[in-house]
């Protein structure tokens, strides 16, 4: 009948605990959540994209059969129905809260979609990160253009929370990519990662200049100068294998990472000393901070 | 005037016709049915076999008390197994028949609320998945959005698994299905038709369901050799790759039509099958399946699974030839990585009295491990994938490896000929090919030729040509051919045994047939099989046969004497003999004369 996962899924940290949230489920692989109501999640798993209401606890499926193994998903900050996230065939778009989907991936050349985000001050820009590189899009996703590392697959966008104009991407063996301009172009940013694979990103809120980011064999990386040069800060970590970092917005220098199958580790100097934060065992794919 | 048949006459020597395949001192239909029933209702030995006890017992109306405490033993435990745990309680909740407790009822109920099975990422996952859905959302049609896992009315779980049943058999019936040919995950298509086809209230999902238990029966029926699925297949274990009676399919080769003998428990997959529709295929396939009186060649084209990355098409073609007569079958797809991880591209498997035990299988392959694959077929991320994958495929990142199909094969078949072809990238993970030599070939002889001579079986006798020196690997009893080439090949011909004195007049008969090749710059070979083909093959090109190119374009959904589908065509005539019979997905309809 299957062998008995362990538990998977939703896991939330409240005063120091660890709790399970909601389902068992293996591949959640990304949530987010509206500005105007932080105790309802939403999900990007395997079964398709779920609301989590009351802080993850009731899950309601709002996807079909039509679309599997989800891999992002982006909320509009100015408008919390209007949800989109990427799939293995492509990118949805909901416009009223999940009653009907639209796919905005038909004109792509290949749709796989693994990273998507929302420009926060731009709504109508959406940044995509695929197999054949990194797409804009200035209209909400009905059109397309080639914006940086082309030929790469990508495996994480982000924006930065101190200048709008700031992104950068991950890839699959090409290193990182950075934007300076607003998501209109990308270009490589120096040779870390450069040969493996960098799946997570973090911009230090409480520090413009202070950037993570995490993979597997780049481990733990940090920039203290905007991304123009990076550290590997590994002393402390079981394996440089590394599949998600989060700066904590509350408390400067403070770093969490999920390092393969060992745990959660927590920095509070920005990566130069770790320790153990639970999760023993654990994949964390994403992290988030919720007020 | 024209001498008249009287139709009934006619029909009752049809009858008698069809009477005279039937195996003395087997079992029937109903029997063989039953037998797997009480295999699991009376289970005698130590412990018990779970909620399949369960539902055998209900279906016998046995022990409905212990039926319920197990049941919420079970359900107590917190179940397991996703799309797999839903089947066994879907039956459960529908052979039930007033016979469990009310406290048992309940904790079934609520568990639907509790439990969020992971619905998979692959089509039978998806089928069973929606199937029980579709079963139990019918079987409480009121039930709110506060009832179930997914936060889904009933009518709306029913609607989105309605849809995704008709989408299956749409693409099924017109471009084939994309996990083909399982020896082994057969079964988990066959359960969940044969449950809609027993339980489904709705008339043309019932009718749906009952023409797919026909399709998928006719799409094995004509592949089997003594009740062994020949090759080539989407996906095929390991156990069953080199000993090809171990496993479900031999259940329902011995179900449906008395070959061979069933596994000492029948798959639990078979067991479901029997405990709802429990299908009896119609006679004529009953003759399809058992009528190897004239050897024959059967086509088919199938699709890939999903592609999701790396090809601009969500599903390519997969074109099969299967040559079978009563000795020996020999059966391929074109070659490519049709699909992750379990592809078996090729194989002769031969007649043997009692397939137990016996590796009656002979084939070659290129042991291809690649992130480029896993990506093209799953969402994995690069790193630890293969290492994930290893833990419940273990070899697939072995040099030693068998089973898999490889991006670096190519394959051309004329009836019982066949030319593999490898075309390997310098730096490519596993720069070789394997052949798999069975304990059980004999007289196997290396002649100065270059070619190897064996027989398999008494009835027959199987040449093959490597392309390139090679040297022996131990394997158990059996070995394994290395060969360490990048540009390399071989060229198979099977024979029966009866057509020769011996196997020394057989090899006489090959070392006679013209062949020339070049494995360099690119594998080519020109070889004039026993049947009198002229096969030309160049890697990367269609093969040619006596002068013209193989007419992928325009292969059938099904071609042969027995099956006849065209590509969208959403139907498919079965014929044996005069008779035919159509099944038609369009209309629902089941026409025969």
């Amino acid at each position: 009948m299957g062998a008995k996962l362990p538990p998977s899924g939703l896991f939330l940290n409240d005063k120091g605990e660890w709790k399970h949230a909601g389902f068992n489920h293996p591949f959640v692989v990304a949530l987010d959540y509206a500005p105007n109501d932080p105790t309802t999640l939403y999900l990007a798993a395997g079964n398709g994209l779920f609301r989590a209401a009351k802080r993850g606890e009731e899950w309601t499926q709002l996807t079909g059969s039509d679309v599997t193994e989800l891999r992002d998903l982006a909320i509009d900050p100015t408008d919390a129905k209007t949800i989109y996230f990427a799939y293995s065939h492509g990118i949805r778009v909901t416009r009223n809260g999940g009653e009907s989907w639209e796919e905005l991936a038909t004109t792509l050349h290949r749709r796989y979609t693994e990273a998507i985000r929302v420009d926060r001050t731009q709504a109508k820009r959406i940044v995509i990160g695929g197999e054949e590189g990194i797409f804009r899009s200035e209209n909400g996703g009905k059109t397309w253009t080639i914006a940086g590392a082309s030929g790469f697959q990508i495996l994480r966008i982000e924006q930065s929370p101190h200048n709008a104009c700031d992104w950068l991407a991950t890839t699959q063996g090409g290193g990182l990519f950075a934007s300076h301009d607003c998501a209109k172009s990308f270009e490589n940013s120096g040779r870390i990662g450069v040969g493996r694979d960098l799946y997570s990103i973090s911009f230090d809120p409480t520090n413009p200049l202070r950037i993570a980011i995490g993979g597997w064999g780049p481990g733990v990386a940090v920039s203290d100068d905007g991304g123009k040069s990076w550290q590997e800060r590994n002393q402390g970590l079981p394996r440089p294998d590394v599949w998600s970092v989060i700066f904590d917005p509350e408390h400067a220098g403070r770093l969490y990472a999920s390092v393969q199958e060992e745990r959660l580790y927590v920095s509070d100097d920005a990566g130069l000393h770790w320790r153990a934060a639970g999760l023993e065992g654990s994949v964390a794919w994403r992290m988030k901070f919720i007020p | 005037m024209a001498h008249e048949v009287h139709p009934m006459r006619y029909v009752v020597l049809v009858s008698l016709l069809f009477a005279l395949h039937v195996n003395a001192g087997v079992p029937d239909f109903k029997e063989r049915a039953d037998a797997m029933i009480d295999a699991y209702a009376h289970y005698e030995g130590k412990g018990d076999y779970g909620y399949a006890e369960i539902a055998a017992r209900l279906k016998r109306h046995e022990q409905p008390e212990w039926c319920s405490k197990k049941l919420e033993e079970l359900l107590a435990a917190g179940p397991t197994g996703d799309m797999f745990w839903m089947y066994p309680v879907t039956a459960i909740a529908y052979l039930d028949q007033g016979q469990l407790s009310d406290s048992a009822r309940q904790a079934l109920r609520r568990v639907w609320k509790t439990y969020m099975p992971y619905r998979g990422d692959t089509e039978n996952h998806f089928l069973l998945y929606y199937s029980c859905l579709y079963l139990m959302a019918q079987y409480w049609p009121d039930a709110g959005p506060e009832s179930w896992f997914n936060g889904k009315t009933s009518q709306a779980n029913m609607e989105e698994a309605r849809q995704w049943i008709e989408g299956w058999v749409k693409l099924t019936t017109t471009r084939g299905q994309g996990e083909y040919d399982s020896p082994h995950y057969m079964g988990v298509y066959l359960l969940p038709m044969s449950y809609l086809a027993a339980w489904a209230k709705d008339p043309a999902m019932k009718k749906r369901a009952e023409m797919m238990l026909e399709y998928l029966i006719a799409d094995y029926a004509p592949e089997n050799l003594d009740g062994l699925f020949v090759g080539a297949h989407a996906r095929i274990y390991e156990e069953q790759l080199l000993e090809r009676w171990n496993g479900v399919s031999t259940d329902f080769g011995w179900l449906w039509f008395g070959l061979g003998h069933p596994l000492k428990v029948p798959a639990n997959y078979a067991l479901y099958y029997v405990l709802a529709s429990a299908f009896e295929p119609p006679e004529l396939l009953k003759r399809i399946a058992t009528d190897r009186s004239k050897p024959y060649t059967h086509y088919e084209r199938k699709r890939t699974r999903n592609r999701w990355r790396f090809y601009d098409d969500l599903h390519g073609p997969v074109y099969k030839t299967t040559y079978v007569r009563r000795e020996y079958a020999v059966s391929s797809d074109q070659g490519g990585a049709l699909q992750p991880i379990q592809e078996h591209s090729w194989d002769v498997t031969w007649h043997v009295p009692d397939a137990e035990g016996v590796q009656n299988t002979f084939f070659f392959n290129h042991p291809y491990s690649s992130m480029k694959e896993l990506q093209t077929f799953f969402v994995f991320p690069p790193d630890g994938a293969i290492e994930g994958i290893i833990k419940s495929k273990k070899t697939y990142d072995s040099p030693e490896k068998l089973l898999g199909g490889s991006a670096y094969e190519k394959i051309g078949q004329d009836q019982d000929a066949l030319v593999a072809l490898y075309n390997i990238p310098a730096g490519t993970r596993f720069p070789h090919i394997n052949g798999f030599f069975s304990k059980d070939l004999k007289e196997l002889t290396e002649d100065a030729s270059g070619w190897i001579f064996m027989r398999g079986g008494d009835a027959t006798y199987l040449a093959c040509r490597p392309l390139q020196p090679y040297e022996w690997k131990p394997m158990g009893e059996s070995k394994r051919l290395f060969s360490p080439y990048l540009q390399n090949g071989v060229v198979v011909q099977a024979a029966a045994a009866s057509e020769f004195p011996n196997l020394a007049a057989f090899s006489k008969a090959i070392k006679a047939l013209p062949l020339e090749f070049e494995t360099a710059p690119t594998p080519r070979v020109k070889f004039r099989s026993l049947r009198g083909t002229l096969i030309e093959f160049t890697y990367g090109k269609a093969p040619i046969l006596n002068g013209k190119a193989i007419d992928y374009e325009n292969w059938p959904l099904f071609g042969g004497p027995f099956l006849q589908a065209d590509v969208d065509s959403e139907t498919l005539t079965m014929t044996y003999g005069n008779h035919r019979r159509t099944l038609d997905f369009k209309r629902l309809t089941v026409t025969s004369n």
